[in-house]
């Protein structure tokens, strides 16, 4: 019975070298000085020098990207959180008319193409002086994060057993205060997955940013990636160690909430 | 009757308390979201553009979308970007199904192998899109190096000057990144079934083969149709990849719907044009979803038969 | 970690939810003040330069000079690509943007009129430049409609670079120069005879301009294309012929930019090269250069029909619309263009000046890596590409066409015709063309 066995793990195994693989090498040449970075690649690195990572620090100021996508996406992120906290629970546990409807529509704006919205978004940012600013990002950011957090959450708190607030209202509480009281507390898990999930999609927003930035006092990590520009040649050893960088603190964020992470995409879409 | 009177006030007070509570956030998305779209629409049927001043913003009926029917460029955008959903869904699916029934059955590593292939999924696009486009660059890439030296290709190859050579790092590059993602899903589904079905199609006589025909494959149906909607709606929506690892080219033989939309927007300023494009993108990606919504309706449908 | 919370009595989460709409405006409320600009101290002016090699070195001591002669500006310099092409979409994203930095542009000689009529830079009149001091053609560039809109800051001609120890003198004629060019090459057993900018790109039309203007053509008159003339048909036959049926100029120009170009020729395998000023300095340098010593320059020629034509590039120097200190831009425009700070970038960039008189000066002939008679030559036989606000349009499909009738994918008059079909209909559907196409297909 064992002997069957052994085929899933093998094909694992294989799956999960060839998924590291281009990390692995990333990772290697970016500790590979410029010159040697296209010259005979071996897969145990031979050199090691700091030098991309220095230059990154030193030359680009690339803690400026960095913070600029802490503060749209921690801001994208408590917002919505916040708001749409409020908004799913009634979605998820009020009768009232019009709440599939609502539901629906909350659901397709989270399908809107981007593209969609990106010149009328440009133009209302513009007449009203936001462009390169951080409001300029956070709003536009609110089309997928607000319908992405309520679809989490209406899932989380649809998960709670139905008599959490009668109980609490038998005993006199509002409905309100029900939902502050006894339903939040319980939702945190719920909460906290919606505040991962969103915070790395806006992290990982490029789009918005790429549109609505004009230079590198607030673009973000991934739009200060993509425009690394030499003078001649593109500076890959930079490049890769700016992707190292921005990716270390999605791979631990990822690596300490997997299971959350895996629970919240996976509630809605197999419930179905 | 009061007590019919009373629940309805409840149900009213409950209705207020359920707006107010809604109001927030689906107010903001209104006007976030839907009145950009409204504008975007209204933006379409007007000659508007941002480096041309003097020709004003006239209305132009629909000659901006007879000119995108008549644009090679705009036809040749939406072939790439069908032939990019339907390859990287395609190979996603099917490698995906294979991680998850792997990941199913496996009993060791299952919690590392999640942990492995969730991180491609979380770092942004244009990352990965840089990394592959590292893996193939030049004479002395990696991949070039590996395949050269394995007897594969004779002499490296310049990957990025050919359209046909130029899809494959993107389509790898889509098909590493997103395949965790259906393999979850998969996954998810694969534990729902009942263990009890393949003991019982075992007991029949049933093959492992037949057992994944006729027990697996039926029940993953609503997973796969889950992962088809949002990974091909995702496919069809393709900008940061291809703006990162090809910028579209050679030419713009690589170039998708959405690339051609942002260069004619905000490369051209040709707005109205733009709008025309982006409204035409919605569209299709409106109609994709509802043929899968139709889709998915008559599983459920079918199923509670 | 967050999963062990007592189910009940932990209410400091739920406090922190209470009023979400308060929290919201404040966040952004300190967000929209976290994200304004200094205020106070001297009026600053920002200029995109690039930040590289010589040139930055003398910007940089030019501005301190500037700035300690006027102590209520500062002058900032702002980071930009080098490449051409980069610098235009930057430009374009900052100025649609309506940002009101950088206050100065540094704009390539074809960007004025698309900028002008965009409406993103300031007409220059109000501050009453000296425009006669500078080469008419230069001034032409800047011009739209009849108001000035930048200053010319260097100037780029083509030239044609010749090898003086191959040849005896730089031929005037397109036939003299074919002749030269096939029997030094086989008397010397030289790799190529001619050498231009064949590859796709913008510099194939200033090559394309140069034997157009030889043979008495023109692109675009006043609205109207006239591109496929007698005299562009003979234009283009001629360039084919020379790759062709003459084979002076390699079938691999048709691949190559400027950097190509002078490689060929400072490596000594090309006796002519069509190329810009800058390779001049770099290929007297003998440490890397295999003909320091052994070539001059001198105009393009030209055949009986026609006249000897440079195309002409450079930089001029224009101000924002939208910047909130137009005077102290100004003030550093003008300072940057006086003839003295002109001298200084000709010494140590080798980058020609714009007036005209500084070439009856002994110091600039001290200077400049070439006499100033015959650079002065070349520059009197400028022309400008097209003036107008879709020149990059026109020039890509231009581009296209010429380099399908250079690759023989299409008969040279079937290209012009073609392309200046497409050209006028563009024109016409922007409200900028005169003439009626072309007869439809």
């Amino acid at each position: 019975m064992n002997g069957r066995r052994w085929w899933p793990v093998a094909v694992l195994a294989v799956l999960v070298a060839a998924s590291a693989f281009p990390f692995y090498w990333a990772i290697v040449s970016s500790f590979t000085p410029e010159h040697r970075l296209f010259q005979a690649p071996s897969l145990i690195p031979r050199d090691f020098v700091l030098d991309h990572y220095r230059a990154l620090f030193t030359q680009r100021s690339f803690w400026v990207p960095i913070r600029n996508s802490l503060i749209v996406a921690g801001s994208t992120t408590a917002l919505c959180v916040a708001l749409g906290a409020f908004c799913a629970y009634a979605l998820a546990r009020l009768e009232f008319p019009g709440r599939t409807l609502l539901l629906g529509a909350v659901l397709a704006v989270g399908m809107f193409p981007q593209i969609s919205v990106v010149s009328p978004l440009y133009l209302m940012l513009r007449q009203l002086h936001l462009i390169n600013t951080y409001p300029g990002l956070v709003l536009p950011y609110l089309t997928f994060a607000m319908p992405l957090t309520v679809w989490l959450l209406v899932g989380f708190f649809r998960q709670l057993p139905a008599e959490l607030e009668e109980a609490a209202m038998v005993d006199g509480a509002s409905r309100l205060r029900a939902f502050r009281e006894v339903i939040i507390p319980l939702a945190v898990p719920g909460l906290a997955t919606t505040a991962i999930l969103t915070f790395v999609y806006s992290w990982n927003e490029f789009l918005f940013a790429l549109s609505f930035t004009l230079g590198p006092e607030r673009q973000t990590v991934p739009v200060a990636i993509a425009l690394f520009r030499g003078q001649y040649q593109v500076p890959w050893g930079q490049i890769l160690a700016a992707a190292i960088v921005a990716t270390a603190p999605v791979t631990l964020l990822v690596l300490a909430f997997q299971r959350r992470i895996v629970q919240g995409l996976t509630a809605g879409a197999v419930k179905g | 009757m009061p007590g019919a009177e009373a629940k309805r006030a409840v149900e009213q007070q409950e209705a207020r308390l359920a707006w107010g509570l809604v109001v927030p956030a689906v107010g903001t998305i209104l006007l976030v979201a839907l009145f950009p779209l409204l504008w975007t629409a209204w933006e379409s049927v007007h000659l508007h553009n941002l480096q041309m001043p003097w020709l004003g913003r006239p209305f132009i009926g629909l000659a901006n979308y007879l000119e995108a029917l008549r644009d090679p460029r705009f036809w040749g955008a939406l072939g790439h970007t069908a032939f990019f959903a339907v390859t990287s869904v395609g190979l996603e699916l099917f490698l995906g199904l294979f991680l998850a029934l792997a990941m199913n059955r496996a009993f060791r590593g299952r919690g590392l192998v999640r942990a492995a292939i969730l991180i491609p999924w979380a770092i942004p696009t244009v990352v990965s899109a840089l990394l592959w486009r590292f893996l193939f660059e030049g004479q002395s890439g990696v991949v070039n190096a590996v395949l050269v030296r394995g007897g594969v290709l004779r002499e490296p190859l310049v990957w990025f000057i050919e359209a046909s050579t130029a899809w494959v790092p993107v389509i790898l590059s889509d098909v590493w990144k997103t395949t965790p993602f259906v393999a979850l899903l998969l996954l998810a589904g694969l534990q729902n079934i009942d263990a009890s079905l393949y003991e019982a199609a075992r007991i029949d006589g049933a093959s492992a083969w037949r057992q994944f025909r006729f027990v697996t494959l039926p029940l993953l149906r609503p997973a796969i149709l889950v992962a088809l909607i949002f990974r091909t709606l995702d496919a069809f929506r393709v900008f940061d990849l291809i703006y990162a690892l090809t910028g579209g080219g050679p030419g713009s033989s690589t170039e998708p719907i959405a690339l051609y939309t942002f260069n004619a927007l905000l490369q051209n300023l040709r707005f109205g044009y733009g709008s025309a494009l982006s409204v035409i993108v919605f569209g299709i990606t409106f109609g994709l979803a509802l043929i899968y919504i139709k889709l998915m309706g008559a599983e459920l449908t079918g199923a509670r038969r | 970690m967050l999963g062990n919370r007592p189910l009940v009595g932990n209410f400091r989460a739920s406090q922190r939810l209470r009023s979400p709409g308060q929290t919201a405006i404040l966040l952004l409320l300190l967000q929209i003040g976290c994200s304004g600009s200094p205020k106070g101290g001297p009026v600053t002016v920002t200029l995109p330069t690039s930040m590289l090699g010589a040139e930055a070195v003398v910007l940089r001591q030019q501005l301190a000079r500037f700035m300690a002669e006027h102590p209520g500006i500062r002058v900032i310099q702002r980071e930009t690509p080098d490449a051409a092409d980069q610098k235009h979409q930057l430009y374009v994203q900052w100025l649609n943007a309506r940002a009101s930095e950088p206050d100065i542009l540094q704009l390539d000689v074809i960007w004025t009129a698309e900028f002008a009529a965009a409406g993103w830079i300031l007409p220059l009149d109000r501050f009453r430049p000296d425009t006669a001091a500078f080469f008419p053609s230069t001034i032409t560039a800047d011009r739209w409609r009849d108001t000035l809109f930048a200053i010319p800051w260097f100037v780029d001609v083509g030239m044609l670079y010749w090898r003086t120890d191959l040849v005896r003198a730089a031929p005037t004629s397109f036939v003299d120069l074919t002749r030269e060019a096939a029997s030094a090459r086989r008397q010397h057993g030289l790799r190529y005879g001619l050498v231009w900018q064949g590859a796709r790109y913008e510099g194939l039309v200033t090559t394309f301009l140069e034997y157009l203007g030889g043979f008495g053509g023109r692109i675009l008159d006043r609205g109207r294309v006239v591109v496929s003339s007698p005299e562009g048909l003979q234009a283009l036959m001629e360039m084919r012929r020379q790759i062709y049926e003459e084979g002076v100029v390699p079938t691999s120009a048709l691949t190559w930019h400027e950097e190509e170009c002078r490689f060929a020729f400072q490596n000594g395998e090309a006796v002519f090269m069509r190329n810009w000023p800058y390779a001049y300095g770099l290929m007297q340098d003998s440490a890397s250069s295999k003909v320091a010593g052994r070539f001059a320059v001198a105009p393009m020629p030209a055949s009986s029909g026609g006249s000897r034509t440079a195309a002409l590039g450079g930089s001029q120097l224009a101000i924002n619309r939208n910047t909130e200190h137009p005077e102290a831009a100004w003030a550093v425009v003008d300072y940057l263009t006086r003839p003295a700070q002109m001298l200084e970038r000709a010494r140590v960039v080798g980058q020609f000046p714009p007036r005209a008189a500084l070439y009856d000066n002994p110091k600039l002939a001290a200077v400049l890596p070439i006499p100033p008679a015959e650079a002065r030559l070349v520059i009197e036989h400028a022309v400008p590409r097209p003036v107008t606000p879709v020149y990059t349009q026109l020039s890509e499909i231009l581009q296209i066409y010429l380099h399908r009738a250079l690759t023989g994918q299409m008969q040279p008059a079937a290209a012009l015709a073609a392309a200046q079909t497409d050209m006028q209909r563009l024109l016409n559907s922007v409200g900028l063309g005169t003439g009626a196409a072309v007869a439809r297909r």
